[in-house]
């Protein structure tokens, strides 16, 4: 059986044939090749873990950005208390402030009324007195001759007295 | 457009396939419905040849260079045309009947045959070197794109030689191996792509295949003696440890050396049962679909030309069946080589250690 029996001559072709395509391969071709798709293995690799670290980072940020608004927002609204609180005090000092410089300034004004109702006061009971005095000394003088002339004397110069006021 | 074009394609390849089939059968009945001489077709199909038909013609054959060293110790080259047609040329001729059918032989002055060293690149070693040149094309092809374009992904037919590569050794060598996958993996690289071409170039009727090259016993001879030498020649000392004296109750090694005797004979039936796989497997394949072809020719011989008619479409249809499962088969036949080899080499690296 021809079939079962190696034949030499092809034995010898067939061994140089692939010691051959194996060196030549060995040499030049697998071990890049290998090399070449352990390396884009590994790339990918890497760039599935370094996806999912940024995604992580980014879910990390985005959460400490929420945070930081968040924070942000409750200062805001803080700030906008504080604000509202200090413009009403300063509402209501300037509002008691106000009241008492009027206090103040209607008091100013009643003591200088006073003043000068006393001052015109004085003056007058001084006019008075001086018109008193110069009645008197007509009286006086006009008595002297006549009585009824005096009183009508009298009467004359309370008039003029009068009309001078 | 394309899917039309493929599909045109594959029915034009595979009518010349049945074609190149039904023809190559064809020649031994010229007259009416003789039986065809089955054996002798069979054989010749399968064997090894001195030329190689030109695609669709019995007998024309493309020459190839017969290479012999005569009884006197001289060497002779010449073409192959020169002694097929049954010519005599320097005292070579193609021997009919014998033990050297179909061989080349020398006959020497007193009449009788022998025959000489003959190292002929004959059909099947010119098969050889063709796939051997495919596989360093097809390998190159895709180191020359890793080289041009770095890490991107090769595509297209690349893509699909590096999914192959890939799953040979990134999912085959590299678990089994380990740490030493590097060292082995460009042999069994090579083996499962040399192979895998071997056996698809095969299945191809016409020129740059159709010569029967797994299914050769010579073939399949050097690789799984390949397999075999870098098996025990890097075997470690714990290997040849369990194979001489191996872990077992005293009584089955020391007076009668049982058990080693076994293991010994391991060493031996492994790569030798690698070889008659793959031998048996692509072999029986080619057998099968020129059984079916030959059916036909039986049949019509047998019953008249209605039933070889009625048989030919049978046998069409089984005989692309099995080419189909045929091709199935190549890929499988080439892994299981190559994963066995891997398993024996590694086998072959135990450790103390690794024993629990």
């Amino acid at each position: 059986m021809e079939l079962f029996t190696p034949e030499f001559g092809l034995v010898f072709w067939m061994f140089v044939a692939f010691l051959g395509l194996y060196f030549i391969l060995s040499k030049f071709a697998w071990p890049f090749i290998i090399k070449s798709m352990d390396e884009r293995a590994e790339l990918i690799d890497k760039g599935v873990s370094y996806a999912q670290e940024a995604k992580q980072q980014l879910d990390n940020a985005k959460a400490e950005a929420d945070k930081l608004l968040a924070e942000a927002r409750g200062q805001q609204a803080d700030i906008l208390r504080d604000a509202t609180k200090m413009r009403n005090q300063i509402i209501e000092n300037a509002r008691g402030e106000a009241a008492v410089e009027a206090k103040k300034v209607a008091e100013a004004a009643q003591l200088s009324i006073e003043q000068s109702r006393k001052e015109s006061e004085k003056q007058l009971r001084r006019e008075v007195s001086e018109i008193a005095l110069q009645i008197a000394e007509k009286v006086l003088r006009t008595s002297i001759s006549n009585d009824k002339a005096q009183q009508e004397l009298v009467e004359k110069y309370l008039n003029e007295v009068e009309t001078k006021n | 457009m394309n899917k039309v074009i493929t599909a045109l394609i594959a029915v034009v390849v595979l009518a010349l396939m049945a074609w190149g089939y039904t023809d190559a059968s064809h020649h031994s009945h010229d007259g009416e419905a003789e039986m065809p001489a089955v054996k002798e077709i069979i054989f010749e199909h399968l064997g090894d040849a001195y030329g190689w038909e030109v695609p669709f013609s019995h007998s024309k054959r493309i020459p190839l260079p017969v290479i012999v060293r005569g009884n006197d110790g001289a060497w002779h080259v010449f073409s192959s045309s020169r002694i097929t047609g049954g010519d005599t040329f320097e005292g070579f001729k193609l021997a009919h009947g014998g033990d050297y059918n179909n061989k080349v032989v020398e006959v020497l002055s007193d009449g009788s045959e022998v025959r000489p060293l003959d190292l002929s690149v004959t059909k099947n070693a010119c098969g050889i070197f063709i796939s051997a040149l495919v596989v360093c094309l097809m390998v190159f092809t895709l180191k020359r794109w890793y080289v041009r374009n770095g890490l991107k992904a090769p595509r297209g037919g690349k893509g699909m030689l590096e999914l192959i590569v890939d799953f040979v050794y990134g999912d085959t060598i590299k678990p089994i191996m380990g740490a030493e996958a590097p060292k082995y993996a460009p042999y069994l690289l090579t083996v499962f792509f040399f192979i895998l071409t071997m056996n698809l170039l095969g299945l191809i009727v016409i020129f740059p295949g159709g010569a029967n090259l797994t299914g050769n016993i010579s073939v399949t001879f050097v690789l799984a003696l390949c397999t075999f030498l870098i098996t025990n020649f890097t075997g470690t000392k714990h290997y040849w440890k369990e194979i001489l004296w191996p872990e077992v109750p005293i009584a089955l090694k020391c007076p009668v050396p049982l058990m080693p005797l076994i293991e010994v004979l391991g060493i031996f039936t492994k790569p030798i049962a690698l070889m008659i796989r793959l031998f048996a497997n692509m072999m029986s394949g080619h057998m099968v679909v020129i059984v079916f072809m030959l059916l036909i020719f039986i049949f019509t011989a047998l019953f008249g030309a209605f039933a070889g008619g009625a048989t030919s479409i049978l046998s069409l249809i089984l005989s692309l069946f099995m080419l189909v499962l045929d091709t199935l088969v190549s890929f499988i036949q080439a892994y299981v080589f190559t994963i066995l080899s891997t398993m024996f080499i590694s086998m072959a690296h135990v450790h103390e250690e690794h024993e629990a």
